[in-house]
């Protein structure tokens, strides 16, 4: 399937200087975005608790810039296309989440993010910043079989995480408290994603895979690798129907779960495509006597114009669903 | 010529640009079948700052100039490859600490912790279609050659060789492991990089240093 080759941009090498300047601009009355590529809060927190920062790799917007704010994070760094950003930036990063309560980097399971808050970590050390960690995230079931979760990837499941974590940092919690909090969201969500077509990479402009007009590849990460599974396209209920049981098993869900429900579209898909599969999917959550506390349909992190979605579970208990409803206020998650 | 000097490191850096440069679509063409097509342009990109950075560097020492080269590649490229590529450079640093020229067995050494450095940090071993299956290789090769004339010489074509070998290999490191078999049948764009900057050095030390 062709791929849009022409993309509504500038110089290459600008552009995510320009997205940045013009993200920034669209809502400066809570935002502030400062040099390193930092997109900050226009208010920082209150001192004494956790900082919140991520790097991430541009091209999934909104993540990850849409999730500074009160209740979310404290800073974001922007990296290039798909390549998380380098030390440099994320040690200014640091300072800048810094608030005397630690700070905690969230890393996205993806070999970039990994080895850059690691080596962001080893400078931390070197210029005496001592009250800093880090904590692995992932939930793409296809990326690695169970038993060995720790080697699979981050994808937008992983929004339930951001948002609760934001949550808690908001109140009294430590450093140690908010990387086990960020834990156990991350223990109870999985997800699942398929993908109909590539995305042009707005550096080269070239297709960043090849896929066929009558398929569908089961399992794609946030970066538009090629996941495991290729087949021939599915209609709605049957994709979900494919989808949905190996993710229940997964975790398990049980009879009797509450979870939250994300449906992220990952580009181009339609709203109208998303009620549709969120339309069998409630019914299949139903019928396993599995309930959803809150469903969430949308962008919420992309692959540049990839059409497609992922599904995701997040079991919640009573702590996590008071952490849900609390309050939050970035650019592309607004909740009073 | 038997040793190196802060002015010759300088060169070899302008000559790894350089060769990076010219590849830029080769390796965006390799890095679009297992990546996301982007390879060349980060990494040109990156190493032309490392250029213009030493360039104007204040007080251009061996390990000022190994650093500054370590920092562009991290920050400029950023993601997996800035990280390891940026980790061969940056753990040689406190070896050239207080050095003004490096002798063979130097140059061994630095090479060798750069290694030791790309394999710690992207846990990957010889064969799993990284950088590693061009660099190791390489590193070996230098080490076994009696002068810097004939070990450039031979790691220059041991990176080469490891290099095409990628293209039999199914990944087990990286972004294109999750591609399994389908991996096969393309040569590793970061081994590729790695051979680029050998030859380089090889076609530089030949041309001025003989």
């Amino acid at each position: 399937m062709a791929v849009r080759e022409h993309k509504l941009i500038n110089n290459p090498e600008n552009l995510i200087d320009e997205m940045l300047e013009g993200f920034c601009a669209a809502y400066a009355d809570i935002l502030l975005c400062g040099d390193n590529r930092l997109v900050m809060r226009a208010e920082p927190k209150v001192a004494g608790k956790v900082g919140l920062l991520m790097g991430s790799g541009s091209g999934h917007e909104p993540a990850m810039l849409g999730w500074v704010g009160e209740g979310l994070f404290d800073v974001v760094v922007a990296g290039e296309v798909f390549a998380a950003p380098g030390p440099e930036n994320m040690l200014a990063g640091v300072r800048a989440a810094d608030r005397g309560g630690g700070v905690l980097i969230c890393v996205s399971h993806h070999a970039g993010d990994l080895l850059n808050a690691e080596l962001t970590l080893e400078f931390c050390e070197i210029e005496g910043i001592d009250d800093v960690d880090m904590v692995l995230l992932y939930d793409d079931i296809s990326s690695a079989p169970k038993g060995r979760e720790a080697e699979r990837r981050g994808t937008a499941g992983l929004f339930s995480v951001w948002k609760m974590l934001g949550a808690f940092c908001e109140g009294d919690a430590d450093l140690a408290a908010a990387k086990a909090l960020a834990e156990k969201v991350r223990d109870n969500t999985r997800s699942l994603a398929v993908s109909l077509s590539s995305c042009a990479s707005p550096m080269t402009g070239e297709a960043m895979f090849e896929m066929g007009a009558d398929e569908m590849e089961i399992g794609m990460g946030l970066h538009g690798e090629l996941g495991m599974g290729r087949q021939k396209a599915l209609g709605a209920d049957a994709t979900i129907d494919l989808l949905l049981p190996p993710l229940l098993e997964d975790l398990p869900y049980r009879a009797g779960d509450e979870v939250i429900v994300l449906l992220n579209s990952s580009g181009s898909l339609t709203l109208m495509e998303l009620f549709i599969l969120y339309r069998r999917a409630a019914a299949r959550l139903s019928e396993a006597g599995v309930s959803v506390y809150r469903s969430w349909i949308g962008q919420y992190a992309t692959t540049l114009e990839t059409a497609g979605f992922a599904l995701a579970l997040c079991r919640v208990d009573e702590q996590l669903k008071a952490l849900w409803d609390a309050p939050a206020n970035g650019a592309y998650m607004k909740q009073l | 010529m038997n040793s190196i000097g802060e002015a010759e490191l300088r060169e070899l850096i302008v000559a790894l640009s350089g060769r990076v440069a010219a590849a830029r679509d080769l390796l965006n063409r390799l890095d679009a079948a297992l990546g996301d097509g982007d390879h060349g342009t980060s990494v040109s990109v990156a190493f032309a700052v490392a250029v213009e950075d030493i360039r104007t560097l204040d007080e251009p020492s061996l390990s000022a100039i190994w650093l500054t080269t370590a920092k562009a590649l991290m920050n400029r490229m950023g993601g997996a490859s800035g990280a390891i590529f940026g980790t061969f450079f940056l753990r040689g640093v406190t070896l050239l600490h207080d050095r003004d020229r490096l002798g063979k067995a130097e140059m061994q050494a630095l090479l060798q912790a750069g290694l030791d450095g790309v394999k710690a940090r992207g846990k990957a071993k010889l064969g799993d279609k990284t950088m590693v299956d061009a660099l190791e290789p390489a590193v070996v090769a230098f080490a076994e050659a009696d002068d810097y004339d004939s070990a450039w010489r031979s790691a220059a074509a041991a990176a080469r060789a490891g290099t095409e070998a990628t293209k039999g290999l199914v990944a087990r490191q990286g972004r294109a492991r999750f591609l399994g078999q389908r991996a096969v049948g393309h040569i590793d764009p970061g081994a590729m990089t790695a051979a680029l900057m050998f030859e380089a050095i090889d076609d530089y030390w030949r041309a001025n240093c003989r």
